[in-house]
């Protein structure tokens, strides 16, 4: 079946429903609106206003809802209007959840997800990318798919996973992109990245929308003889180090590409795990792609400046390749 | 709601502690006819009344200085225990067994501190055993709590040993977190029902409140409880929480305990209406003042509190009034704190007034009892004291590992049964609604 991003997440998240009682969801407009998005739009028909719950705006009250439930043996699918607002539980999410298992051995087996990114013209408060928060906590998963059968294979996953996972939908992906799904149940393994296309000149390692940048740039690139290997990580945590440590010896050259901000982004810590898995498979710099280091601006002309673009890929590529 | 009453109850027109007043006159306005007022129940059987403020002092060599002065009068005369409407002789006794508990083990503690023992510092619940005890012990067995760092006696009425919080303090191998955290920073989902508590305030008020919609889910109406001090109160998360609670009618039963100072910070600087529990009318839920020193008056409103919550009616906000008589923690001599403010609560010793009622008042106690009773907690101290000293430091090697639960460390499941659920006819379709930014 052909499923838009958006629908492949919806129906994940209402099979997990219809499969397993005590999973509910609760957040923001997502009763009888549907959410912002419509991600569980219908779901308050089908499952009913318990198990679909409209909250107060109040993003600490929902998350720390959303962990209390889950110390009862719940599994709590709780949304974020936008991920830009995650920051207003910020608290709750890196030191009560997070830290819940290491420090006195409870299980959060809860969910946070919501849209992020950029590329809609949403401002600063409603295109960001604010995974590496999280990626500097440990005790959460992080998890930002590219693919309509990714997207629903790792919402189940999360859903069915014992820990605190955080989901970023990339809002510029719901409706832009469709792809095959199964019928039949299928989850895709948290913390294992996929080859989206296989190369044997350099690699990019990318994910989310990303992927999508770099494919497209790898068709450009293609007419002028530069063949790209394109990692997508799926999970930004944990990451995959074996998946990064093989393309990078097989093809020796290295693009990181991402969203969010370059200075501390997750670049950084790849380029770190490259060193200690693969620094004498290197064959010229790893090159960085990211946005600025600033907010991300509004108007459209800016915030294409802020972003990284196919012409981006394109150009570093072209320079690594010649290196 | 909050009960409602036509005029407000100001005859007293103190906070309890001092004479000021929030905003709620206008009984004579000519527009007051849709004007609503409330009132809070207050079961205290005193109303202390005086007023902390920063003045300029000057000392011997004329050098300025900005200190705390108390005003109001510090003379009345300790109340006696008001009588409790639920509890007998046998509970009233084994109440003031886990007040005696709280108290030497805290003893024990400060004694541990200064031989060396404990890793940090040591926090304490003196003069707050009362609010402590009496509120846990309103719980029942399946109802869940999550303490602050001075409700340590809630462990024990809950089952915890003292050992426990003294293995957390000396960082110990056998600590409930094996040396992870310290303090009362444990919990226990599968027996004792407590969530853990962060160092962040009010944190823990959203995660009772989805402890009790997870239960609710699972088809029981449960009491969460959890306390929150005149400080900690000020954070927004206490909002969200409360609020969260209210919308949902959820079991949410918060202590507030007004002991006066946060840290080094009277009370006059973290809030301006006249009772906490004034805030309760702001969230439509019940609040009820009680004197946080009396045993009786703390359980009867928790009592109330947790059978409302059993009753599916949603949560309430129980003020206990009364003043924490050490520093926030032992390094904190409290120098700041007025003479005269703990001299007036000194004679309103909770374990002392809960004494004097069960062996004079009452008579449930002889004077042997009594004494035997003490010696019998001092004894239990001691012998958990050994437990907790002789357990091991943790190799370091065992800060690593449990940041996640992997395959077969825990089974998730309801704990109260699985949840029933209803499901609408509608199977699932791809949706065609318009969406924000596309």
């Amino acid at each position: 079946m052909q499923l838009t991003y958006l629908e492949a997440i919806r129906q994940g998240i209402w099979e997990e429903m219809d499969r397993d009682p005590t999973v509910f969801c609760l957040g923001e407009d997502i009763g009888i609106y549907g959410g912002a998005f419509k991600v569980t739009d219908g779901f308050i028909d089908r499952f009913g206003p318990e198990r679909v719950i409209d909250t107060p705006i109040a993003e600490s009250a929902i998350v720390g809802a959303a962990f209390g439930a889950s110390l009862t043996g719940m599994r709590p699918v709780a949304e974020f209007q936008f991920m830009d607002f995650i920051g207003c539980a910020f608290n709750q999410i890196s030191n009560m959840v997070a830290k819940t298992h290491y420090l006195w051995g409870a299980p959060a087996p809860l969910v946070l997800r919501g849209p992020s990114g950029g590329y809609v013209h949403g401002g600063p408060f409603h295109s960001q990318n604010p995974e590496m928060w999280f990626v500097h906590n440990p005790g959460l998963k992080v998890i930002c798919p590219a693919t309509p059968y990714d997207a629903k294979g790792l919402i189940k996953a999360a859903i069915r996973d014992n820990n605190p996972c955080i989901f970023f939908e990339h809002k510029y992906l719901y409706r832009r992109i469709k792809g095959e799904v199964p019928a039949e149940d299928y989850v895709v393994p948290i913390g294992k990245a996929r080859l989206a296309r296989e190369g044997r000149d350099l690699s990019i390692i990318t994910y989310a929308a990303m992927v999508h940048t770099a494919l497209e740039a790898a068709e450009v690139l293609l007419s002028e003889g530069i063949d790209l290997e394109i990692l997508d990580l799926r999970t930004v945590s944990p990451l995959d180090r074996e998946a990064i440590a093989r393309t990078v010896k097989k093809t020796n050259k290295v693009i990181i590409l991402h969203e969010h901000a370059r200075t501390g982004g997750l670049a950084g810590e790849i380029v770190a795990i490259i060193n200690e898995e693969a620094f004498d498979d290197l064959d010229g710099p790893i090159v960085r792609i990211a946005g600025l280091d600033s907010a991300i601006p509004f108007s459209p002309p800016q915030e294409e400046h802020y972003l990284p673009k196919v012409s981006d890929v394109v150009r570093e590529a072209r320079r690594l390749k010649a290196y | 709601m909050a009960t409602k009453r036509t005029k407000s109850n100001t005859k007293h027109g103190s906070n309890g502690h001092r004479s000021r007043n929030g905003s709620a006159q206008a009984s004579q306005s000519p527009v007051d006819s849709g004007l609503r007022s409330y009132s809070i129940p207050d079961y205290r059987l005193e109303h202390p009344d005086f007023t902390v403020r920063q003045a300029v002092e000057k000392d011997k060599d004329g050098t300025e200085h900005v200190r705390y002065e108390v005003t109001g009068d510090l003379s009345t005369p300790v109340p006696p225990i008001r009588d409790s409407k639920y509890l007998d002789r046998k509970q009233c006794i084994e109440i003031y067994r886990y007040m005696l508990l709280n108290r030497k083990m805290e003893i024990g503690l400060e004694n541990l501190y200064k031989q060396g023992k404990v890793v940090g510092g040591v926090y304490f619940g003196l003069g707050q055993e009362a609010c402590s005890c009496a509120s846990a012990y309103a719980l029942d067995q399946d109802d869940w709590f999550a303490p602050m760092i001075r409700n340590q006696g809630a462990l024990l009425v809950r089952g915890f040993r003292a050992a426990d919080t003294m293995m957390q303090y000396m960082a110990k191998a056998d600590s409930p977190t094996k040396g992870r955290d310290g303090t009362s920073h444990f919990g226990d989902i599968e027996k004792r029902n407590m969530v853990s508590p962060i160092s962040m305030l009010g944190d823990l008020i959203p995660v009772l409140s989805g402890v009790a919609l997870g239960a609710r889910l699972q088809g029981r109406n449960i009491a969460a409880l959890t306390w929150i001090g005149d400080g900690g109160q000020s954070t927004g998360v206490t909002y969200e929480g409360i609020n969260f609670a209210a919308v949902q009618k959820l079991g949410l039963v918060l202590v507030v305990e007004s002991n006066l100072w946060a840290y080094s910070t009277p009370s006059e600087m973290q809030y301006r209406v006249k009772d906490l529990a004034e805030r309760s009318i702001g969230y439509g839920i019940p609040g009820v003042i009680v004197d946080g020193t009396d045993a009786c008056q703390v359980y009867d409103a928790a009592r109330d509190a947790v059978e409302r919550a059993h009753r599916g009616e949603g949560p309430t906000m129980i003020e206990a009034k009364m003043m924490r008589m050490k520093g926030h923690a032992i390094h904190d001599a409290a120098a700041y704190v007025p003479k005269p403010m703990f001299d007036f609560w000194k004679k309103r010793d909770p374990i002392a007034r809960f004494e004097n009622y069960l062996v004079k008042e009452k008579k449930w106690l002889t004077v042997k009892e009594n004494a035997e009773l003490i010696s019998e907690v001092e004894r239990v101290i001691e012998a958990e004291r050994e437990i907790a000293v002789n357990s091991p430091m943790p190799t370091p090697e065992s800060a690593e590992g449990g940041v996640f639960c992997e395959d077969g460390c825990h089974e998730i499941k309801p704990k109260y049964g699985m949840p029933k659920v209803k499901k609408g006819t509608g199977g699932f379709k791809q949706t065609e609604a318009a969406a924000h930014l596309k």
